[in-house]
C-alpha cells in the first residue's frame, strides 16, 4: 500500500501504518483494534472505513463488511470535498469484490472518474474494473479516453486489445479489427511503436483481414527491428508469405530458419507445405483443438504436375542431405525424420511406394532406434503402410538384432524399440497365447538383464529399460482378455509393483496400476496409487479423469468428496482471480497475453469434466444424506431446490464443451474414460489411436449432464409428492401445489423417459414388464440405474397424481409400490449372485451394485420417508373425509411392504460384504498367490512373474550396485496379496458402513410406523372410533399404549379388534 | 526435433506427461500466469512430432545494476525425450534471449541440493562461477554469453 506525500487515503501515514502492518501480519483482531482508534479520530473518513471492511472481511464477516464499505461508499459519495483517491477506492474494490459485488466496485470507480475525469490513476482503476466484468466495449472506451488524455502508446493497445476481445470472445464483428487497425495505423503514423507485442498484435489484426502482404511490409520496415531474435521475425514471414500464397519466397524464408534451426520439426513440415504449395498447415482446421492436434500433418493431396512435384521434391531432398551434411550434433533428428515426410507425401502423391518409406524408416532405426522417442517419432509414418509392409519392416529390424550395438544402452534401446514397434503395428497380438506369453518373458528377462546396467544411477533419475515392465503389463492384459485367466491380470499387478519396489516414482507404473486396481474392483488401492502421483493445480483438469469416473460409483464417498472439492476450488479459484493476471498482462504490456488469458479462461468455463463435476457434487451430497429427509431437504434447499440444474440439463445440448482431458497416458484397454475393452469379449485390439475421440465422448457427456442435473429437482419433487398425496387435510392450497408439483414432476418424468429413448406410456411398460418378469432386464440396456430412477419417480408421482399410469389397468391408488421394490430387489439379488470373490474375477458389477444402492435405493427411502413423515398425525385437524383416508391407508401399506422389502435386500447385501470381508485373508492372500505359482516351462499365468522370482537370489551389490539390492530386499508379492485383499476389505467395509445405515435408517420407520399404529388403523377403518372400540378407546385415554412395545402395541390393538369384532352381532 | 515456441496457455492442458515427474513441481495457475503476463520471452516450449510436449523452461529476468539477471525458475523434460540434450537447449535459449533482448549479466537458477540428476546435468552444460550450497537448495550461478 503505496503512500504519496505521507498521506494515505488523506491520514498521515503513521496512523495507518500500524493497521497495515497488522493485516499484512494476519493479526485481524489488532488490526480491528488499531482501526477503532482510528476511525475515533477520523470518523468521516472513508479510507478509514474501507480498511475496517476490508479487516471485517478478512476475518469472515461479509456482513458487516459489506455495510461498512457501502458506508465509506456513500461518504465518498455524499462530500464532494472529500478526497477520492485511488488507495481508497482501491480497497473499496478489494472488498467489493471479495464479497463478489464487483458492481459496486465498477461504481465507486465510475463516478470518481466522473467527478475527475482527467486523473489517469482513476481511470486506469476503472478500466481494471471493467476488465474484472469481461466488459469489453468498456474497457475499449476506457482506454480510447486515457490515450486521448496521454497519448501513450500503452493505452492505444488496451484499446486495441479491448477491440480484439470483442471480436474473439464477444459478439464484435470483424469490422471491428478495421478500427483497430486505422487506430494503430493513426498512431504509428505519428509516433510509431515502441513494443514488440505492440507490433505483434498489429501484424495479428492486418492478419485477420488477410491484409498479409501490408503485414509482410511492416515486418520488413523500421518496425521490424522490434523483434530482435531472428528467428521469431522469419516465422512470422513464412507463415504471411504462406497464407498469401507466396509459396517461393516463403520456402525460401523457411529455409533460412532451418539452417539456423535444423531441428525445428514444424518449420520443416512448413518448408514442405510451401514447396508443393499446400496451405493445409496454415489452415484453421489443423489447430481446431490445439489441446489434441493430430500426429501427422493433415496434407492435402498436391494438385502440382508431376515434373513441379518431383523438382519440388528433389529439391527437398537436396536441401535436407544438405543440412544431414552440415549438422554435427547427434541429437539431431529432424533433417532425417524429414526424408520419411518426404517418402510420405510422394505415396500421397501417387509416386511413392512402400519399399522407400520402410528403407526411410531402417535408415531412421540405425540412426536413432536406440532413443526412447523412436517409435513416438514414426508413428504416423508407420499408419501410411499396409499390413505387409509393416511386417517387413518388423522382419527387417528383428534382423538388426542379429548384430546389436556395442554401446549396451544403445542396444538396450534398440530392443526396446522393436518391441513398441511390435506393439505399434499390433503384431504382438496375432501371436497364439503361448507366443504371446513367451514375449512377455522375453521382456521380463532383458529388464532383468538391463538392471545392473542403471547401478549408478541416482534413484530419481529414470533407469535403463524401465518402458519393459510397462510393456509386459500390456501383454499380460492382453492374455486375460483373451483367457480370461485373472493370473495374467494378478501377474500385471505383480510386474508393476515389483518395478516400483526398485524405483519408487516411476508414473507410467502408478498410473497402470490405477487402472488395474479400478478394473479388478480395489478402487481404493487405486485411489492410493493416484494419490501417490500428487497430482494437483491444473493437473486436476487434464489427469483426473484416470480416476474420478470410478471414484463417483464407489462407495468412498469421503475421498470423493474430496477429489471433486478440491477440484473445483482450483477451477473456481482460476475464475476468479484469472482477470487480475490478464490485467498483469495488460500493465507489463504483453498484449498478445490478454487475449490468451482470456480465451484460456473461457475454454476452462466451458470444460466438460467441471460441468460433470458441479453436477456430481451435489449428487453427492444427496447420496450421503439421503437417510435423513430433514438433512436431504437441507442440501436441497442450498441447490436451489434443483432448479439450477434443471436449466443447466435444458441448455447443454447448445453449450460449446471443451474436452481437457490428457488421454495419452491412458493405457490400452481403456483409451478413454467410456471405454473399457476388457469388460466385452475379446476382440483382437490392442492399440488404440486416442486421436479425434472427441466428438464420440462429447454426444455422451451431454447426455449424462442431461439426465444427471434432473435428479436434484426429480428428488425434491417426489418428497413433496409423496407427502402431499397424504396431508392430513386436503386445503385448496395444498391441492393447488400438489398438482403444479404432479405436473412438473410428469413433465421432467416425459423428458427422463424422451433421454431413454421412449414415450412415457412406453417407458411405463419397459418398467412394468421387466417387474412383472415379462421382459427380461436387459430390456433396461446399459441404463438399468436410469431406468429404476425412473421407476421410482415414477412412482412418487404416481401417488399423488389422479392419472392412471395405464390407463386400461386399475392400480386403485396403490401406486407402483410393488414394481419399485421388485425391481430393486430382483436386480440387487441378481448382482450379489453375479459376484464371485475378488480371486475368482474382477468385481466388475461392484460399482452397479453400489450406484443401486446409494442411488434409486435411496432415492426410493426419500419418497418412503415422506410418506411416513406426512402420516404422522400433526395434531388437531379432523380429516374430512373418508377416501382420502382410505388412500392414505392404501400408500403407508405399500410403505410398510417396501420397507420391509428394502431391509431384507440391504440385509442380503450386507451379508454378502460380511462373507467377503470375513474370508480368511491367508486364504484370500493364497488364492491370490497360488495362480501365479507356476514353474517357467508351464503354459499360463506365472511364468512371468516366475522371472522376476528368481531374480532376487541373484541380486548382488557388485552388478546391480546397492541401492537396487537394499529395494529389491524388500520386496514380497505375498505383502502385494495382502495389500490387495486388505483393499478390497477397506472399500467393502464402506460399503457395509453405507447399507447398516440405510437399514437402521429403514427400521427406525418401521418402528415409527408401528408406534403410530392408532393412526394407521384409523386410517384403514374410517368407520372404526373409539364409541365402537371402548377398550381401544379407553387404552387411549389412558395413555398406556406409549408404555408399550411397537409389537406389543399392534398386538393389543389386534386383540381389542377381535374383542369388538366377536362382539357385532 | 525440437520446435522450441513461446509457451502459451493451452500448453498447460498439454504438459501432463512432463510434469508426471515426480521431481516437476506443478504450481499454481497465478505463478504460470504471472510468468506468462511478465516474461513471456522467459517461458518457452519444445514440442516433438506429432505434437508432445518434449520439455519446457520458464524463467524471469529480475535484479538492479550489476545483478541484473535471467533467472531460470524451472527446466524440465519428459522421460521420452531425456538423454537427448534437450535441457541444454532450453537453457540456451534462456541465456540468449536474457542477453539479447535484456542486456541481462548472468542467469542463477536455485535447485533442490538432493536433485543430483539435475546439479549433474548443469555440471555438465555450464561452468560455473559460483556454486553456492545453501541448506536445502543449490544456488547455481551461470555466466551469461
Amino acid at each position: 500500500m503505496a503512500s504519496k506525500f505521507g498521506l494515505a487515503g488523506g491520514i498521515p501515514e503513521r496512523r495507518v501504518r500500524p493497521i497495515w502492518d497488522a493485516i499484512d501480519s494476519r493479526q485481524f483482531k489488532n488490526a480491528l483494534k488499531h482501526s477503532t482508534s482510528l476511525l475515533a479520530k477520523c470518523p468521516n473518513s472513508p479510507y478509514a472505513l474501507a480498511l475496517k471492511s476490508l479487516i471485517l472481511e478478512r476475518m469472515g464477516k461479509s456482513d458487516e463488511a459489506l455495510s461498512v464499505c457501502l458506508n465509506a461508499k456513500d461518504l465518498l459519495y455524499k462530500n464532494d470535498s472529500l478526497l477520492m483517491d485511488d488507495l481508497t477506492l482501491s480497497t473499496l474494490q478489494i472488498v467489493f469484490q471479495r464479497l463478489d459485488r464487483l458492481d459496486l466496485a465498477t461504481g465507486c470507480y465510475e463516478y470518481a472518474c466522473s467527478k475527475f475525469p482527467s486523473n489517469l490513476d482513476l481511470m486506469m482503476g476503472l478500466f481494471n474494473c471493467y476488465v474484472r466484468e469481461y466488459s469489453f466495449v468498456k474497457q475499449q472506451q476506457t482506454a480510447i479516453k486515457m490515450y486521448k488524455l496521454v497519448g501513450e502508446e500503452r493505452f492505444l493497445l488496451w484499446a486495441v486489445c479491448s477491440i480484439q476481445l470483442q471480436v474473439f470472445c464477444g459478439n464484435g464483428g470483424e469490422k471491428l479489427a478495421m478500427l483497430a487497425e486505422g487506430l494503430l495505423k493513426k498512431h504509428v503514423a505519428s509516433h510509431s511503436l515502441h513494443e514488440p507485442e505492440a507490433l505483434i498484435v498489429y501484424i495479428s489484426i492486418l492478419e485477420q483481414q488477410a491484409r498479409y502482404g501490408d503485414a509482410l511490409e511492416i515486418l520488413s520496415g523500421k518496425l521490424g527491428s522490434l523483434l530482435i531474435i531472428e528467428v521469431d521475425k522469419l516465422r512470422i514471414q513464412g507463415k504471411l508469405l504462406a497464407r498469401s500464397g507466396d509459396y517461393a519466397t516463403g520456402a525460401d524464408i523457411y529455409e533460412k530458419i532451418l539452417e539456423l534451426c535444423p531441428d525445428d520439426w514444424e518449420c520443416f513440415l512448413h518448408y514442405l507445405g510451401c514447396l508443393l504449395e499446400d496451405g493445409s498447415s496454415w489452415s484453421n482446421g489443423v489447430h481446431n483443438d490445439p489441446i489434441n492436434p493430430q500426429k501427422s500433418v493433415d496434407c492435402k493431396v498436391s494438385q502440382l504436375p508431376d515434373e513441379v512435384f518431383h523438382s519440388r521434391i528433389s529439391t527437398s531432398l537436396a536441401f535436407v542431405k544438405k543440412l544431414q551434411a552440415d549438422t554435427s550434433d547427434d541429437f539431431i533428428r529432424c533433417p532425417y525424420l524429414a526424408i520419411l515426410e518426404i517418402e510420405r507425401r510422394k505415396k500421397l502423391h501417387g509416386k511413392g511406394n512402400d519399399d522407400d518409406i520402410v528403407e526411410a524408416l531402417m535408415l531412421y532405426f540405425l540412426k536413432f532406434g536406440h532413443l526412447a522417442s523412436f517409435s513416438s517419432d514414426v508413428e504416423a509414418f508407420l499408419q501410411v503402410l499396409t499390413p505387409d509392409k509393416k511386417m517387413e519392416f518388423l522382419a527387417k529390424l528383428m534382423k538388426t538384432l542379429d548384430s546389436p550395438a556395442t554401446v549396451p544402452t544403445k542396444a538396450l534401446g534398440q530392443s526396446i524399440t522393436i518391441f513398441k514397434i511390435q506393439e505399434l503395428t499390433g503384431n504382438l497380438y496375432k501371436l497364439p497365447v503361448l507366443e504371446l506369453e513367451s514375449c512377455a518373458v522375453q521382456m521380463v528377462k532383458m529388464y532383468c538383464k538391463s538392471l545392473p546396467l542403471s547401478k549408478d544411477l541416482d534413484p530419481q533419475e529414470s533407469m535403463h529399460g524401465e518402458e519393459l515392465l510397462s510393456m509386459v503389463c500390456n501383454v499380460l492384459v492382453q492374455l486375460f482378455w483373451r483367457t480370461r485367466h485373472l493370473g495374467y491380470f494378478i501377474e500385471a499387478i505383480m510386474v508393476l509393483e515389483f518395478g516400483l519396489t526398485i524405483r519408487r516414482y516411476i508414473w507410467q507404473y502408478k498410473i497402470l496400476l490405477l487402472h488395474l486396481y479400478s478394473h479388478l474392483g480395489v478402487i481404493s488401492l487405486a485411489y492410493e496409487w493416484y494419490k501417490s502421483l500428487d497430482m494437483k493445480n491444473i493437473l486436476m483438469e487434464t489427469v483426473s479423469h484416470h480416476i474420478l469416473p470410478q471414484m463417483l460409483v464407489s462407495p468412498l464417498w469421503g475421498d470423493l468428496n474430496n477429489l471433486l472439492k478440491d477440484y473445483l476450488k482450483f477451477m473456481d479459484d482460476h475464475f476468479r482471480e484469472s482477470a487480475d493476471l490478464t490485467f498483469l498482462a495488460y500493465r507489463h504490456r504483453n498484449y498478445s497475453k490478454v487475449i490468451e488469458f482470456v480465451q484460456f479462461k473461457e475454454r476452462l468455463q466451458r470444460s466438460n469434466q467441471y460441468l460433470v463435476a458441479r453436477v456430481e457434487t451435489s449428487v453427492l451430497q444427496l447420496k450421503q444424506k439421503a437417510d435423513n429427509i430433514e438433512e436431504e431437504e437441507d442440501v436441497l434447499k442450498n441447490l436451489n431446490s434443483g432448479v439450477h440444474f434443471v436449466e443447466l440439463s435444458n441448455e447443454i445440448g447448445s453449450k460449446t464443451l471443451t474436452f481437457n482431458e490428457d488421454f495419452h497416458s491412458r493405457p490400452w484397454w481403456t483409451p478413454t474414460t467410456e471405454k473399457n475393452y476388457l469388460l466385452g469379449p475379446f476382440e483382437g485390439l490392442s492399440y488404440c489411436p486416442k486421436e479425434n475421440l472427441t466428438k464420440e465422448r462429447e454426444e455422451n457427456v451431454r447426455r449424462v449432464v442431461e439426465k444427471k442435473s434432473l435428479l436434484p429437482r426429480m428428488i425434491y419433487l417426489s418428497i413433496h409428492s409423496a407427502s402431499a398425496s397424504l396431508k392430513e387435510s386436503v386445503e385448496e392450497n395444498g391441492s393447488k401445489s400438489g398438482s403444479k408439483i404432479s405436473s412438473e414432476l410428469k413433465f421432467l418424468l416425459e423428458h427422463h423417459a424422451k433421454m431413454l429413448g421412449y414415450s412415457l406410456s412406453d417407458a411405463v411398460e419397459v418398467v412394468m414388464g421387466v417387474s412383472s418378469g415379462v421382459k427380461s432386464f436387459e430390456a433396461f440396456g446399459s441404463d438399468e440405474i436410469d431406468w429404476i430412477n425412473f421407476a421410482v419417480f415414477l412412482n412418487a408421482w404416481n401417488l399423488n397424481s389422479h392419472e392412471p399410469l395405464q390407463p386400461d389397468r386399475d392400480q386403485c391408488g396403490r401406486g407402483i409400490w410393488h414394481v419399485v421394490d421388485t425391481l430393486l430387489v430382483k436386480y440387487i439379488s441378481e448382482k450379489i449372485k453375479s459376484m464371485e470373490s475378488l480371486v475368482c474375477s474382477p468385481r466388475v458389477d461392484l460399482p452397479i451394485l453400489v450406484q443401486l444402492v446409494t442411488e434409486p435405493l435411496a432415492w426410493h427411502g426419500l419418497v418412503i420417508q415422506s410418506c411416513v413423515r406426512s402420516s404422522l398425525p400433526s395434531g388437531k385437524k379432523k380429516k374430512k373425509g373418508g377416501s382420502m383416508d382410505q388412500h392414505s391407508s392404501l400408500v403407508l401399506n405399500g410403505v410398510r411392504d417396501s420397507i420391509q422389502s428394502l431391509c431384507d435386500i440391504l440385509k442380503e447385501v450386507a451379508k454378502w460384504i460380511r462373507g467377503q470381508i470375513d474370508r480368511p485373508e491367508d486364504e484370500s492372500v493364497e488364492n491370490i498367490l497360488s495362480s501365479l505359482r507356476k514353474k517357467e516351462q508351464d503354459e499360463g499365468p506365472g511364468r512371468v512373474f516366475h522371472v522376476l522370482e528368481s531374480l532376487i537370489p541373484s541380486i548382488n551389490e557388485a552388478e546391480h550396485g546397492g541401492r537396487i539390492c537394499q529395494e529389491l530386499k524388500t520386496w514380497s508379492a505375498l505383502d502385494v496379496a495382502r495389500k490387495i485383499v486388505t483393499g478390497d476389505s477397506t472399500l467393502l467395509s464402506q460399503f457395509l458402513n453405507i447399507c447398516e445405515s440405510k437399514i437402521k435408517s429403514f427400521q427406525a420407520l418401521k418402528q415409527q410406523i408401528s408406534s403410530d399404529i392408532k393412526c394407521v388403523l384409523l386410517n384403514v377403518f374410517p368407520l372404526i372410533s373409539r364409541h365402537f372400540v371402548p377398550a381401544l378407546g379407553a387404552a387411549y385415554d389412558l395413555e398406556l399404549l406409549p408404555y408399550l412395545s411397537a409389537t406389543e402395541r399392534v398386538e393389543w390393538i389386534v386383540q381389542a379388534l377381535h374383542r369388538w369384532t366377536r362382539s357385532l352381532p | 526435433m525440437t520446435t522450441i515456441r513461446r509457451f502459451s496457455c493451452n500448453d498447460l492442458l498439454r504438459f501432463a506427461s512432463v510434469n508426471l515427474d515426480h521431481l516437476t513441481e506443478t504450481f499454481n495457475m497465478s505463478f504460470y500466469m504471472t510468468y506468462l503476463a511478465r516474461w513471456p520471452d522467459y517461458f518457452h516450449v519444445a514440442d516433438g512430432p506429432g505434437n508432445k510436449v518434449m520439455g519446457y523452461i520458464m524463467g524471469k529476468v529480475e535484479g538492479q545494476g550489476e545483478s541484473w539477471h535471467g533467472h531460470v525458475t524451472a527446466v524440465t523434460v519428459a522421460t521420452e525425450y531425456r538423454r537427448q540434450q534437450l535441457a541444454k537447449k532450453l537453457m540456451n535459449l534462456l541465456e540468449e534471449i536474457s542477453d539479447k533482448i535484456d542486456k541481462a549479466y548472468f542467469v542463477d537458477l536455485f535447485v533442490r541440493a538432493s536433485n543430483t540428476p539435475a546439479i549433474k546435468m548443469y555440471e555438465k552444460v555450464w561452468f560455473f562461477e559460483f556454486f553456492l550450497y545453501l541448506d536445502i537448495s543449490c544456488w547455481l550461478i551461470i555466466p551469461s554469453l
